[in-house]
Parts: C-alpha cells; structure tokens; sequence
C-alpha cells in the first residue's frame, strides 16, 4: 500500500552535506502497526516525513497505492495527505480557538462527522471535554484528543512521530494503546526511540545515521 | 451524549475572528479611523466648493448682465434680451446692487445686495421660492432691508438688526439699513429699495437680471448671454461660469487633496501591511499544523483572504458609519447654525475612502502569500519555526 524505493534525503547543513536518509526501502501493507526505532538523528522523523509526502525525498522514490507520490502536484499530494492520512505530532498542536470537538474535525473539513467526533472523544475518555479550549486540557488530554484527530474519518494510514515524547510513561503508554486499538483497518507507522511503545508492532525497522539496519517482528 | 455547539465549518473566517477579537478588532479600528479621517478631510475640504454653490444658488434663476465702464449701455443692453432671448422671458428687471460680504469657513466672501423695486422685489421673492416673510417688505424709499433665513443665520442677524450702515466696514451705507423682514427660503438674498440705492450708493449703474419664463430654461438664457454679449461692453453673471470658476479654482486644491490621501493611503497600508505581517506570524503553528494535515495551499490562502475581507470591509463600513455620524453632528453642531455648507453624505469622501482598505487587503494578502510560497510546515511540527 506505501512503499519506499531506496529513498534518500540529503541536505546542507552550514556547507556539510547531511544524510538524513539513505537507501530506505520498505514497505507498510494495510492493517500493519510498523515501529521505527533509532537514537536522536537517526533519520527516523526523516523517513516518516518522507513517506507522509511533507519531504520531498532527493533520491528513490515513495509509492502509494502504486502511485509516486512525489510525482505529484503539491495540491494532490496534501489532498491525498487529509484523505488517506492521519498525523499524530511528537508535539500535541491544536488550534487554541477551537474546542476540542471542532479540533478533532479538523481532520474531515467539509464532512458530517460529528458523530463520529464525539465517539473517538468518548472511546477516549475525553466525552465531557470536548467543548473545553486546548489550554483547558493536560498534556495527556490534548494528546489524546490529537489521536482522536488522526482516526477521524478512519485514514488507510496513521503516521506517528514520537507521539509519547512529551508525555510520561503511563500517558504515551495510554496513547500508543488508542491509537493502535482504534485504528481499525489502517495502517500505524510509528516512529519512537523507546522499545517499550512498540510491544504491539507487528514489525520494527531500525535505523542509525540515516541507513536501515535490521528489521524484525515487534 | 448531547452533540456540543460548534460551528458548521470550525475554520469559516468568521469563527476565527470572533474568537480572536482582541487581535481582530485592533485591526478594524485602524481601517475604521483610516477610513472616518480620509471621509472628513474630503468632506470638509468639498465643503468649500459646495458652500460657494450653495451661496450664490440664487444666480441659478436668473441672468445678470452689467454694461462694462458706460451706464448708458443699460438699456441697449434690455433692448437686445428682449429681442434676442432664445427662451420665453419671465421679467427682466432694471436694478442696482451695491456689495456686501457673507462668512464661510475660510473668511469672509462678497454678497450682492440687490436694490429692487416694490413690484420687482415681490416678483423676486416669489422666484426665489419664498414660502413666507417674517416681517414685512422693505418700504419704497425707506432705509430698510430684506435677508433670507440662511443669510440671518449666517451673520447673526435678527429683525431690526441693521444689514448695511455707515459704521459697517464690510457693508457700507449712509445710513443704517434695518432689516424689516426675513424670508423663509434656502436660497441667499439681501434687497433693499431701489429709491434709497439711488439716492445714497455710487456709483450710478443700472444692471439687468433676466428670468426666464421657465426656471428650467434658464441654463440656456445664461449660455445664451455668455456668447451674445461676448466682447461687448458687458459682463454676464451667470450661475454656470460661477461654477466653472469654482471648479477651475479648486483644481489645484484637488491636486493638492489627492496628495495628501494618496500619501495618507501609502502609510496607512505601510504600517497595517505591517500589523497584519505581525497577525499572521503569529499563527504559523497554526498553518504550519493544517498544511501538515492535508490543507492545501491554495485552501489556506483563500481563507485568509477571506478574513482579510472580512476585517477590511468590516473597518470600511464602520469607517463610513462613524463618518456618516461625525459629519452629521459637525453639520448639526458647527456648521448648521451659521448657515456653513456641509455635505455629510458627499459621495466623494466616502469614494476617496476606497483605496485604502483595497490597499490594505492587497498588502495583507501579499504578505501571506509571501509567507506561504517558503513554508515548510515540517519546521512546524519539528517546533523549528515556533
């Protein structure tokens, strides 16, 4: 369903070339909770990015649904992001003017899902909070309802960028378990350097300085 | 589980204004003050031409005609009216007129008093469309006057109060001139008798007024004078070359006027293309995350264009409302009770306050445009750019 074909990313840092990434060639199959693990730098939010069509890789190339998604316009190419994708940031951002009901609908714009809004709220624990501001929610709560924003609308893939880096170990515990739970038929890619957040991958993809090194079952 | 209130759309511009009023309203203040400054400056600048139009309304029904340095050119002068006049002639009346002055918002300007008789100055008041007179007419002879309400007001004038006088510098006469009546009309008058014009003034001319049968007709009387008695021993007054003057006249005040707006319009879109820069930074996060999302750029553009809308003509119309109120109480306040001209609702001021709102929202758009053609929203939601 999304593939990498030894796809780079290499860039200039004060004259030095950089390789985020180098050669990475994967695959994610739908339904799949994929883990990518590695120390800081290691290129894993490179490769997320990479394969979330937010970098524009600078060698190889990145399939969905057989299609390069970097052959696209850029217009197709965030159309394909808010229908096929969900996001859940290291950071939980929400919009500050929005309650946590409309940020979860954020996700679907134009679409009758309030419903379903309020149901990934509640599956969450979040029901008697949906009409408070982000500033009137914890840490944990906003990262929850930042997941709630990514299941919206059931995405074929959840993409997952050190989601428990900013919460303590109870919380991203808590986090990882919904998002996986209630992904339903999408995929997880989930990038993290804590082993413990991946007990429930199907398989993990380890990198260090930008290469692949091993891949095995979670 | 009740569904709670949101918004049908929660990113409709609306909602983001409302809810951010504290940063919004400031913006809209400026446009609205911007707009109310530039409305007032030409308002009161149009108020000059306008209050010169207003005065001198009265040559608006009837044609003058003087003869040039020899008095005896009078009547070959009528003689020629009354032979040639391309319209149906009402009356043409043989009067004097001596000078006096009336009080405008840039001093004092000169006022025809007119010198009629009995039966002419009744035929006069009635064109002059005079519903009633307080008072009476002055008598044949007698050192005594009639004003209209507008000029009463204008110089503080009441029954009884003298109009022309040996004392007067403005507006001399022998003799004190009373006023024994005021006439309720729009239009400025001062007569007196002709007798006592006569008998007291200098020098010794008698002028023509012409009143075409039909008010309407009395345009092409005017032209009709302007090119007959071209290059005689005449003047013609006129309504139409009175605001040809005008309008000549208050071409270089105009030129200065565009100046001074289009400067004002350069600023004003400096320093609010320069708030809105500020605005707008301020939400990078949040475009940062909707970009990251899937909206697209194109999406996120048209909608801060359309906010953009919303708070410019949001301050247009406030702008032109709370103009709409200054005038109008500068009118009724200052203006009004000195008989002063003053147009609150003079399209121009509120079409002069146009190009800077249009300005604004050109300056605002272009700033995010600038903004969004280098925005990484991964820089974003890495917290590089936050």
């Amino acid at each position: 369903m999304i593939q990498t074909e030894r796809v780079g990313l290499t860039y200039l840092d004060h004259g030095r070339e950089v390789h985020a990434c180098q050669d990475v060639s994967i695959r994610v199959e739908r339904g799949e909770f994929v883990g990518i693990l590695g120390p800081s730098g290691s290129g894993k939010s490179s490769l997320l990015y990479l394969m979330s069509g937010l970098k524009t890789p600078t060698s190889g190339q990145v399939l969905v649904h057989g299609d390069d998604l970097h052959a696209m316009t850029d217009e197709s190419r965030a159309k394909l992001r808010l229908r096929e994708f969900g996001f859940v940031f290291q950071h939980p951002y929400l919009l500050g003017y929005l309650s946590a009901f409309e940020n979860v609908l954020l996700a679907r714009p134009g679409e009758d899902r309030g419903a379903e809004a309020l149901e990934l709220l509640d599956v969450l624990g979040l029901q008697s909070k949906a009409d408070r501001k982000p500033h009137e929610l914890s840490g944990g709560e906003r990262q929850r309802v930042c997941v709630a924003r990514a299941l919206l609308g059931r995405p074929a893939v959840i993409f997952a960028d050190e989601p428990t880096a900013s919460l303590d170990h109870r919380n991203g515990e808590v986090v990882v378990d919904l998002l996986n739970r209630y992904r339903g038929e999408g995929a997880l890619v989930m990038v993290t350097h804590d082993p413990s957040m991946l007990k429930g991958a199907d398989r993990v993809l380890h990198l260090v300085d930008g290469a692949m090194v091993e891949e095995g079952l979670g | 589980m009740p569904k709670p209130l949101a918004p049908r759309n929660p990113l409709a511009p609306g909602v983001f204004l409302l809810r951010n009023a504290g940063k919004t309203l400031p913006l809209v203040l400026v446009i609205m003050l911007a707009v109310m400054l530039i409305a007032g400056i030409v308002s009161m600048m149009n108020s000059i031409p306008y209050s010169i139009r207003t005065i001198y309304d009265y040559s608006k029904r009837y044609t003058g005609i003087t003869p040039r340095g020899d008095p005896s050119q009078t009547p070959i002068l009528r003689q020629a009216v009354l032979d040639e006049s391309p319209v149906k002639l009402g009356r043409v009346i043989t009067c004097r007129a001596s000078e006096a002055v009336v009080r405008s918002i840039v001093g004092k300007w000169p006022f025809v008093v007119v010198a009629l008789g009995q039966d002419d100055m009744r035929y006069y008041l009635d064109q002059m469309e005079v519903e009633r007179v307080e008072g009476r007419l002055p008598a044949p002879g007698a050192a005594e006057a009639i004003i209209s309400e507008p000029v009463a007001r204008n110089l503080n004038l009441k029954l009884g109060d003298p109009l022309l006088g040996p004392e007067i510098n403005d507006a001399y006469s022998p003799q004190e001139v009373k006023i024994v009546g005021i006439a309720r009309t729009d239009r400025w008058l001062k007569l007196t008798p002709i007798e006592y014009h006569q008998a007291n003034h200098f020098p010794p001319i008698d002028l023509l007024i012409a009143f075409a049968e039909d008010p309407r007709e009395q345009a092409k009387l005017d032209r009709w004078a302007i090119e007959r008695f071209k290059g005689e021993r005449a003047r013609v007054f006129a309504y139409e070359l009175l605001d040809r003057d005008t309008e000549e006249m208050f071409q270089i005040l105009y030129k200065i006027l565009n100046v001074v707006i289009g400067t004002l319009v350069v600023v004003i879109t400096f320093m609010m293309g320069m708030l809105m820069n500020i605005y707008q930074s301020q939400r990078v996060q949040e475009f940062g995350l909707l970009q990251a999302l899937g909206y697209t750029r194109r999406a996120l553009l048209k909608r801060v264009l359309m906010e953009s809308v919303l708070v410019v003509v949001g301050g247009w119309v406030l702008g032109v409302g709370c103009a709409l109120l200054l005038l109008n109480a500068v009118k009724s306040l200052l203006m009004d009770p000195q008989a002063f001209a003053l147009n609150p609702l003079d399209p121009a001021a509120y079409l002069y306050s146009i190009p800077a709102p249009i300005a604004i929202l050109a300056a605002a758009w272009y700033t995010v445009w600038l903004r969004f053609r280098r925005f990484d929203p991964v820089g974003v939601v890495e917290r590089r750019l936050v």
